[in-house]
């Protein structure tokens, strides 16, 4: 078992609090993801798993065993960094080789090691290479096989996949999820992409500003994100500030739109619509439907979806994704036309300031 | 325009560029450097070299000729073969030395010192340099002879004997040492900066302790910097001139200093530039050979 178990961790550098008082248990054989914009704190965490920085204050366990004073050497976890921080003056097989080593593992069992950790990530041909002989897929791997070899109690990720070109980060994403669950190892992914913390992650732990904003399994923290801040961290561009009441959401400028299930919160706060909620009408639409009326300030396509950022008479600008003509979506709209932008009365989130 | 218009120039940057372009450059642009190191340097070179070729008459001085009579004298003459080999070694003992002192220091420096703290003590460090050759030896000469500063604080905790530093190996090794370390921390520290600190980092959670860390991964990396400084050293400490004539005194003899004697107060040209030539020639071989050794080592990675 090797669950592991962050309580009251917190880093201070001065007066500067890089990590607020963060507890957290993943359970054994878990991936989670902590997500979050850069100086939120999430590197520092890892760093702190990883024994590379001190804790101000906590403690942090591994299967049981408190690690919190422990030197990185003796916290036998498998780490990848973000420029993977290969040896580049050993071979491939002798950087796999060098946690081997340090366990003063057999020669023999060493070599037997470092092929099959070689060969589980498909470069089992390149041992005799240097690292910089190699494509950035594949030091990405041998940094992977370097991390696994030694059988680490928990798996560090730290941005693994953001030197990546965008066809190799989707295909590493499916591979590193697959080897942490064939091999159900216990892992804490750092990344600033949502879509990758999402894709990869049995829980994701958002973080902002050294405190967690959320903590649930990827679908329940993108369908109900908590704060405004959440909110735009996963992709939802549209806030509407206002007030719930009895009648509805009534917005700053006292129009009054239609709510239905959304619940959990009154007074005011914001109400989160995803652009793929909102549609779009060329003809007026009846008056207590859910609508803006506005005109298109610019359309940016994307392939199987347009874009547009349309400035509504009620103030706040709001981004519609709709789909793009090509696939039976409606004709574009030129800049300047005068829109209708509507939603049905279940879409949307409301959502705390924090 | 259409969007490939736009986005080409940026995306590759070092296409050739259509318009015809006249390049004046990197020739030209080298002529001033060239000029003065082939007048200011190659030609003396080449004058003393013919120099130490020539003979020497005691009353005509420098005489024409085409003779290895220097060179000869040189290796059947005891005292200057000793005066190499203490030049040697003294270079060899201060380049030692602040190869040992430096290292620590060099990474300390790039490691665990904020970007404030180590410009300040950068430039401390970079103080000894700033002050005249001279001064500074002159300031050890204080501290270092038998009523110097250095005695008088022995005095004060009751030490009572001779101190007899000054005029001394010793004395000539404090001396290069507080030279030539601020060069070897300053080519170290920019070393250790160039190696990434995640390499450190996954050396230790491979499970390598500190030591493990610096031997088998910190310092092969540092080599070919290691080697800079240390030939950077060597040579300074070779080539001394006012620390062993003003620390080491009358009796005490390297070679820069005995250059300077022969071709200043013997006004023996020829043998002066014989000298020099066999000080410059061995520390080349020596530098050359000792880079060429390490480097043979780890070029399979440093290319």
């Amino acid at each position: 078992m090797s669950e592991v178990i962050l309580q009251d961790v917190a880093k201070h550098y001065g007066d500067f609090v890089a990590v607020e008082n963060m507890s957290l248990r993943i359970a054994d054989g878990e991936l989670v993801a902590l997500l979050g914009p850069s100086g939120c704190g999430k590197t520092t965490t890892l760093r702190m798993i990883a024994g590379f920085v001190d804790a101000t204050n906590g403690r942090i366990s591994v299967g049981g065993r408190d690690v919190t004073g422990l030197p990185p050497s003796r916290r036998n976890m498998g780490i990848v960094f973000q420029n993977y921080a290969l040896f580049p003056h050993m071979t491939v097989a002798e950087n796999v080789a060098f946690g081997l080593e340090m366990r003063k593992v057999s020669k023999v069992d060493a070599v037997k090691r470092v092929d099959e950790a070689l060969a589980r990530v498909r470069l089992d041909q390149y041992g005799d290479r240097l690292p910089k002989q190699l494509s950035g897929g594949q030091q990405q791997r041998v940094a992977l096989a370097r991390a696994l070899v030694i059988e680490p109690e928990v798996l560090l990720l730290d941005e693994p996949l953001s030197n990546l070109d965008a066809a190799l980060r989707h295909q590493m994403k499916i591979e590193i999820r697959q080897l942490q669950q064939s091999l159900g190892l216990t892992t804490v992914f750092v990344t600033h992409d949502q879509d990758e913390a999402m894709s990869t992650a049995d829980r994701m732990v958002l973080m902002y500003k050294g405190k967690v904003e959320q903590v649930g399994p990827p679908a329940e923290v993108f369908g109900r994100p908590r704060s405004a801040f959440a909110a735009g961290f996963l992709g939802i561009p549209n806030l509407l500030a206002g007030q719930v009441t009895a009648e509805g959401f009534v917005l700053e400028s006292g129009m009054r739109l239609a709510l239905s299930g959304q619940g959990g919160l009154a007074g005011r706060c914001f109400l989160a619509l995803r652009p793929e909620e909102i549609a779009l009408a060329t003809d007026p639409l009846p008056p207590d439907s859910n609508a803006l009326p506005g005109k298109v300030l610019i359309m940016t396509y994307h392939g199987s979806s347009v874009e547009y950022q349309i400035a509504t008479e009620a103030g706040p600008v709001l981004s519609a994704r709709v789909r793009a003509p090509g696939l039976g979506g409606q004709p574009v709209l030129p800049g300047g036309t005068s829109v209708w932008v509507h939603w049905p009365a279940t879409a949307g989130v409301l959502v705390n300031e924090h | 325009m259409s969007m490939s218009d736009n986005v080409a120039p940026l995306a590759r940057p070092c296409a050739p560029d259509p318009r015809p372009r006249r390049r004046i450059g990197r020739p030209v642009l080298t002529a001033p450097a060239l000029l003065v190191v082939t007048i200011g340097l190659l030609t003396p070179l080449a004058l003393m070299l013919r120099n130490s070729f020539n003979r020497f008459d005691p009353t005509e001085l420098m005489i024409s000729a085409f003779t290895a009579e220097n060179y000869v004298k040189f290796f059947t003459d005891a005292f200057y073969q000793e005066v190499l080999l203490r030049t040697l070694g003294i270079s060899a003992l201060s380049t030692a030395i602040c190869l040992s002192a430096g290292v620590p220091v060099a990474y300390f420096l790039a490691r665990h010192v904020s970007a404030l703290a180590k410009r300040i003590l950068l430039i401390v460090i970079l103080v000894p340099l700033l002050i005249g050759n001279a001064v500074r030896t002159s300031a050890w000469m204080l501290i270092l002879n038998d009523r110097g500063v250095l005695a008088s604080v022995l005095g004060y905790f009751g030490y009572e004997g001779q101190l007899g530093i000054m005029y001394s190996a010793t004395a000539v090794t404090i001396g290069l040492v507080s030279v030539l370390l601020p060069f070897m921390i300053i080519t170290l520290n920019s070393v250790f900066e160039a190696i990434d600190a995640n390499l450190e980092e996954a050396g230790s959670s491979l499970g390598a302790g500190h030591l493990t860390v610096m031997r088998r991964i910190v310092l092969p990396l540092a080599l070919p910097g290691i080697l800079a400084g240390t030939v950077l050293c060597f040579i300074l400490s070779m080539n001394a001139y006012a620390t062993p004539v003003l620390l080491g005194g009358p009796t005490f003899h390297m070679m820069a200093p005995t250059v300077y004697q022969q071709v200043a107060k013997a006004m023996n040209w020829p043998f002066g530039s014989a000298l020099a030539f066999i000080l410059m020639s061995v520390t080349l071989i020596l530098t050359v050979g000792v880079s060429a050794l390490v480097q043979r080592k780890y070029r399979r990675w440093s290319e």
